[in-house]
């Protein structure tokens, strides 16, 4: 199954870019060519050595949003601005991407051929007496392909995450390793093992009550609730080494690491110290109120996760997998 | 009670590392284990299993980082709003339920985002806040823990992981609704 979600994930990200290209082209959903009127306030006016006017391009909320075509702009749009001269006289319009940036602009300069600024044609410029101001008309640069090339940034920039994910375990890892090892030799996870044994035995009924991936699973549950995840994950992944150890046919998953994996995805924790975290910042009256709401949730997953991992496990398709039938390739699902 | 519980179990979170690092390497030397050789030998492996990990992660992320690019979530929100408007769900939690099963960092910025447009203590601040601590993220687990035993067969795991996380969705729905119910 797992197979097919992975392309499905593939295939319906660069089908629905294709498809939101082509309805921007078709609609020209930022107005390729189309040239816009605005005002500038003037910092800097030119010199006789330097052909460029310095300042901020003024537009209402109302003209930015009718331009597009949208209601996202709720505020007046004040984004700094070069126009420079170039020695034939055309004049150049540069909008670097800044926090004062409209969102639409951003999201344009994106697709841009420099993502760092938005570029375009002024058509004109008329400088009013007083060279505070000025009216301009300009076509920006044309944008297309957003979501493909955005597709594109994204395949890349999430494929160097997943090393950087990867690589910064490295040292956690290594630590919750060592003391495992240690604890292990010092005859200490058989302890908290024999304590969870009645409810281990029946979550885990294929492993043995004394086995040590018993023990890390049990570290690795009880750190996940307190939400150290830094601790969670090294011992989650100890488990699944000693689970791997009873797995009579390495590549294909057991029942025990999938009813592992799902109490994992079910996210049990005490205190959801990020999302408290994120309402607090955001001025929440009371942070905390999600506490109780988020273990019922957790709760419903786990529960749920768990009883279908022991309904699916007896799936004959499931089952199959671990039944010696040469011959046959077990299918990748 | 509330205050009382988060007090203790925050403290219990703030001394569990030191306290479990002094009890497991101070009952090795209890049992005369050879604490620093053997700690050395067991962290010896960190780096394989974060190396290991490496393709599964690459594989998973880029799928999921393509999707997310793509806009399809957008897509998928406005094809479901109807239905999940039936059970009382406010579609703009929609894109919460579908993005934390596949991104931790998508999820969060979801959260966000909708707290700041509705406020924190909204029905919908509530409701996408409880959605983010009623699940983990999904893939992602999927992928380092089989990654790191080199699973690639997953057999039910997808599924049964997936049911999960639409009952974490839909409990969260259903408490926010019975105690915060608009």
């Amino acid at each position: 199954m797992l197979n097919y979600i992975w392309i499905s994930l593939i295939a319906i990200g660069i089908l629905v870019a294709v498809g939101n290209d082509v309805r921007d082209e078709a609609q020209n959903t930022y107005r390729n060519g189309v040239p816009f009127e605005a005002s500038i306030v003037i910092q800097k006016s030119p010199t006789p050595l330097r052909q460029t006017w310095e300042g901020d391009l003024v537009l209402t909320a109302e003209a930015f949003n009718s331009f597009y075509g949208i209601t996202s702009a709720t505020s007046e749009v004040r984004q700094p601005v070069v126009i420079s001269v170039a020695p034939s006289g055309e004049l150049s319009i540069a909008m670097p991407i800044g926090p004062a940036t409209p969102d639409r602009w951003k999201d344009m300069a994106k697709a841009a051929a420099n993502r760092e600024k938005l570029t375009g044609v002024v058509q004109s410029i008329a400088v009013a007496g007083d060279q505070q101001t000025a009216r301009v008309r300009i076509v920006l640069e044309p944008i297309r392909f957003v979501k493909m090339k955005a597709v594109t940034q994204a395949a890349l920039d999430y494929a160097s995450t997943a090393v950087t994910i990867a690589l910064g375990l490295i040292g956690i890892m290594a630590l919750w390793l060592g003391v495992m090892k240690v604890a292990e030799e010092a005859g200490l996870l058989r302890i908290v093992t024999r304590m969870l044994t009645p409810v281990t035995k029946r979550l885990f009924p294929d492993i043995p009550t004394d086995h040590p991936a018993i023990a890390a699973m049990i570290m690795n549950m009880a750190a996940n609730m307190l939400g150290l995840s830094n601790a969670a994950t090294p011992m989650g992944l100890k488990a699944m080494e000693e689970l791997n150890k009873l797995n009579p046919k390495v590549g294909t998953a057991t029942n025990s690491m999938i009813t592992f994996l799902v109490i994992n995805t079910g996210g049990l924790i005490l205190i959801p110290a990020t999302a408290i975290a994120v309402r607090a910042s955001a001025g929440s009256a009371n942070p905390g109120i999600i506490i109780g709401t988020s273990i019922f949730g957790a709760a419903c997953a786990t529960v749920a996760g768990v009883i279908a991992a022991k309904l699916l496990q007896r799936l004959p398709r499931y089952r199959r997998d671990f039944e010696p039938e040469p011959g046959k390739e077990a299918s990748n699902g | 009670m509330g205050d009382l519980f988060r007090t203790i179990i925050n403290a219990i979170s703030i001394m569990a590392i030191p306290l479990l690092l002094f009890v497991f390497l101070g009952w090795g030397i209890i049992k005369k284990v050879r604490v620093y050789e053997v700690f050395v030998e067991g962290a010896k492996d960190g780096f394989s299993t974060a190396v290991r990990i490496i393709p599964y992660l690459v594989a998973m992320l880029c799928a999921i980082g393509i999707f997310r690019a793509s806009g399809a979530l957008e897509l998928l929100t406005s094809v479901l709003a109807p239905v999940t408007n039936l059970i009382g769900m406010p579609s703009e939690t929609l894109p919460m339920a579908f993005m934390r099963p596949l991104s931790g960092s998508g999820s969060l910025g979801i959260m966000t985002e909708l707290m700041k447009v509705h406020g924190p203590d909204s029905f919908i601040g509530v409701l996408a806040s409880t959605m983010y601590g009623s699940s983990e993220t999904t893939f992602y687990v999927l992928a380092i823990y089989f990654g790191s035993v080199q699973v690639k067969n997953t057999r039910h795991a997808v599924p049964a992981g997936l049911i999960a996380d639409v009952f974490g969705m839909l409990g969260a729905v259903l408490i926010c609704r019975i105690l915060f119910g608009v």
